[in-house]
């Protein structure tokens, strides 16, 4: 097999953490993947590939710490090349996998079966993290040694809160031996019962059973009472609310080891978005009141909260075409995360390509324990080009995942993800 | 009258605007006449026909659409499934499709899934009459229940009801209450604070006792029916309790009389529970003309709406 020939992106800019100011330079990846110079006016070597990238911004690869990718067990939704398709046409190179697979992966086995399956099916980087309790029943530890001798990034029961106060403490007394990382999605059943959406004005005007923002306030004070007790690492998933952050922001204040993720639809729509029943918009966490969306933003700019994950949950068009009510929790959201943060938030001058990459893509690798990825010399290619003067229009014949299913499906956002390099391969989308 | 937009399906209060209320309201009267005559039938809906929908077992509502339809001189066809005999896995889009095949022109549907009526009416030509979805609606006892209002008080607007019972799970309250208050008519509502919860009724005055809702002199009490299957014991102590607080008993029926008030209730009744016997029998109750209007304004809405079906 011939080795693949070296790159030359030509004529854009660079993005990075570091800095708002984008910094105009070509970007040569050799043949091995590496970036072997960044510069102006760089030369294409001989037999190279050109990509002329005027106007394009360079942005380091996303990284997302929360995706469903459903194999094994539901592959109609979703399968691990179908979900490295959807990430990388949303300029994502890395992504932790959810444990709620059929069946759950909660021992070491499962996590190295699963990690086969990546390596054989998957042009990206993907983690498989595992459950906390056995069959994610929230009975009984699950296999904590096994899994972290396989490199899980983190430990979680995914969509499901560990219902006993006492189960999650001898959890996390036993994950800091370890060193594992506890992620809770934060949640009271009793209080959620069979809510739809969130309670309040909505959920009462469509005749819906509510959610109430307790459900998830009180479980997120109990994890961080539990965590600073046990003094074990404790990761947040899908922060919703007003109070809820602030408990998180108090927590971080008095040392709590604890970080906590925002799904980006919680940060662009509000439980008004949702019209007609349409079930495209039913989240769990629910989409919050808009009070709860504009304290989501500002904590997402000020750090409390450290990161984006995008909660890809991918459901079919069928399943998701039942009554709002009967009708599966979740979207896909891989392909839709970079364009829609662009579209609201970088392209009104709100925040920077600098804040959504430490939010997006520095910040989610060192939660698990890797290095951030950067454009510069010496580094392996990771990073997408992005033109800030094309539109990516949601349509379901041109999304990636197999089910696609989302509540930006219809609209034109601008700013579109021309391909994703990584390594040695360069992937161009339509 | 002036023209008004033909309009398909009847979904829920929200969208309807004053003319159509009134359009249906105003209809709703000379239908009611037909009633007192030897032929009440007119040639309204002659070759039409009309599926009656239930998913939710309820013979008053499914008869009243029944008799309307007959009224109106349409093909009626009942087709009621228990939620228990629903094949497993056939979806509602499944369901749709064999709708479809049946080629009816009106779809009049009940479900306990908030919503359903909406999905249905995207997808079928026909025209789709909410008979009530879940907790979210029921327009056609909302527009019995203002038609019911309007006979005895034709200086209808600025008058008050008030609402009594479980309106969190009430689809009955959420209806009735927003075409009053598109009316003029001034709403409040009495019930414990787990029933009654704070902060979803923008228009509703919150009562908190009999006491309140005399004081506040109401023209018309509107009792709900207490879903005694949805308490779960959650929402208050007992059955009894409720009765104490909240029911219709001999002493409260003493104040409504000395206010000259009226008395609904959208049925079935549960005696002993939300009314007395007694207070079933007190002269201004109007559950007997609810029952009767409702035909009257069921059959003034399916002679509104226009299935797309319909090309003449």
């Amino acid at each position: 097999m011939p080795s693949p020939k070296p790159r030359l992106f030509q004529n854009g800019r660079i993005a990075s953490a570091a800095s708002a100011d984008l910094l105009a330079a070509d970007v040569l990846v050799d043949g091995e993947g590496r970036i072997a110079a960044v510069g102006a006016g760089l030369s294409a070597p001989e037999g190279a590939e050109v990509v002329d990238c005027p106007g394009c911004v360079l942005v380091p690869g996303m990284f997302d710490v929360h995706v469903h990718a459903r194999e094994p067990g539901q592959e109609h939704k979703e399968t691990f090349a179908t979900c490295a398709a959807a990430a990388l046409r949303g300029g994502i190179t890395g992504l932790v996998l959810m444990p709620d697979t059929s069946p759950p992966v909660d021992s070491g086995h499962l996590v190295k079966s699963a990690m086969d399956l990546v390596s054989e099916s998957s042009p990206i980087s993907m983690h498989q993290s595992g459950c906390l309790t056995k069959g994610r029943e929230g009975k009984e530890m699950a296999g904590f040694s096994g899994m972290a001798s396989r490199g899980v990034p983190l430990l979680t029961d995914a969509d499901r809160s560990v219902p006993c106060p006492d189960l999650m403490r001898r959890c996390m007394e036993y994950a800091r031996d370890f060193d594992l990382l506890v992620a809770s999605h934060c949640d009271t059943p009793a209080l959620s019962k069979a809510g739809a959406v969130n309670e309040g004005r909505v959920s009462y005007r469509f005749g819906l059973a509510g959610i109430p923002a307790i459900s998830q306030e009180i479980a997120i004070d109990r994890d961080l009472r539990v965590a600073q007790h046990t003094g074990a690492r404790l990761h947040l998933q899908q922060v919703s609310t007003a109070r809820g952050l602030k408990s998180v922001r108090a927590a971080k204040e008095d040392g709590t080891l604890v970080t906590c993720e925002v799904s980006p639809h919680h940060l662009v729509l509000t439980e008004q978005d949702i019209r007609d029943y349409n079930t495209h918009f039913k989240f769990n966490p629910p989409l919050r009141p808009a009070a709860d969306v504009e304290a989501l933003v500002a904590g997402f700019i000020d750090g409390s909260i450290d990161l984006l994950a995008c909660d890809h949950a991918p459901h079919t068009e069928f399943e998701k075409s039942s009554d709002f009510g009967g009708a599966p929790f979740g979207a896909a959201g891989l392909e839709t995360t970079v364009p829609v943060m662009f579209d609201r938030f970088i392209r009104t001058g709100i925040f920077g390509w600098d804040l959504l990459i430490e939010r997006y893509s520095a910040a989610p690798r060192r939660l698990v324990g890797f290095a951030p990825v950067a454009i510069a010399e010496g580094e392996k290619a990771e990073f997408f080009v992005f033109d800030p003067q094309a539109e990516t229009s949601v349509a379901r014949e041109t999304m990636r995942t197999k089910s696609p299913v989302s509540p930006f499906l219809g609209e034109t956002l601008a700013g579109k993800v021309l391909g994703t390099a990584f390594g040695s391969d360069w992937h161009a989308q339509a | 009258m002036s023209e008004l937009k033909p309009r398909k399906d009847l979904l829920d209060i929200e969208g309807l605007d004053l003319p159509e209320i009134e359009y249906v309201l105003s209809n709703a009267v000379p239908f009611k006449q037909l009633f007192q005559r030897s032929v009440k039938k007119v040639p309204t809906l002659r070759g039409k026909t009309v599926l009656n929908l239930f998913y939710e077992p309820s013979t008053r509502t499914s008869s009243s659409f029944e008799v309307a339809a007959n009224r109106l001189s349409a093909d009626v066809t009942n087709f009621t499934v228990s939620s228990s005999s629903v094949v497993k896995g056939e979806s509602l889009l499944d369901t749709i499709e064999t709708l479809q095949a049946m080629r009816s022109d009106y779809i009049v549907i009940r479900h306990q899934a908030a919503g359903v009526p909406n999905i249905v009416a995207k997808h079928t030509g026909a025209s789709v009459v909410n008979a009530g979805d879940g907790y979210h609606a029921h327009p056609t006892q909302a527009l019995l229940d203002a038609m019911t209002f309007r006979e005895v008080y034709p200086d209808y607007q600025g008058r008050r009801l008030v609402i009594v019972g479980d309106v969190l799970h009430s689809r009955v309250a959420r209806s009735t209450s927003t075409l009053f208050n598109k009316l003029g008519i001034e709403v409040a509502v009495l019930g414990p604070g787990s029933l009654v919860p704070a902060g979803r009724h923008d228009f509703m005055t919150r009562l908190h006792s009999w006491d309140e809702v005399f004081d506040w002199k109401p023209d018309a009490v509107y009792l709900l029916r207490v879903q005694l299957e949805r308490q779960e014991g959650m929402f208050f102590p007992s059955i009894a309790e409720y009765h104490k607080m909240y029911g219709m008993n001999t002493a409260r029926l003493v104040r409504l009389r000395q206010l000259g008030a009226y008395l609904m209730h959208p049925g079935p009744v549960n005696r002993g529970v939300e009314i007395t016997d007694e207070a079933m029998r007190y002269e201004r109750s109007l559950i007997s003309t609810q029952v009767e209007n409702g035909i009257a304004v069921r059959m003034a809405v399916l002679h509104w709406l226009k299935p797309e079906t319909d090309t003449d």
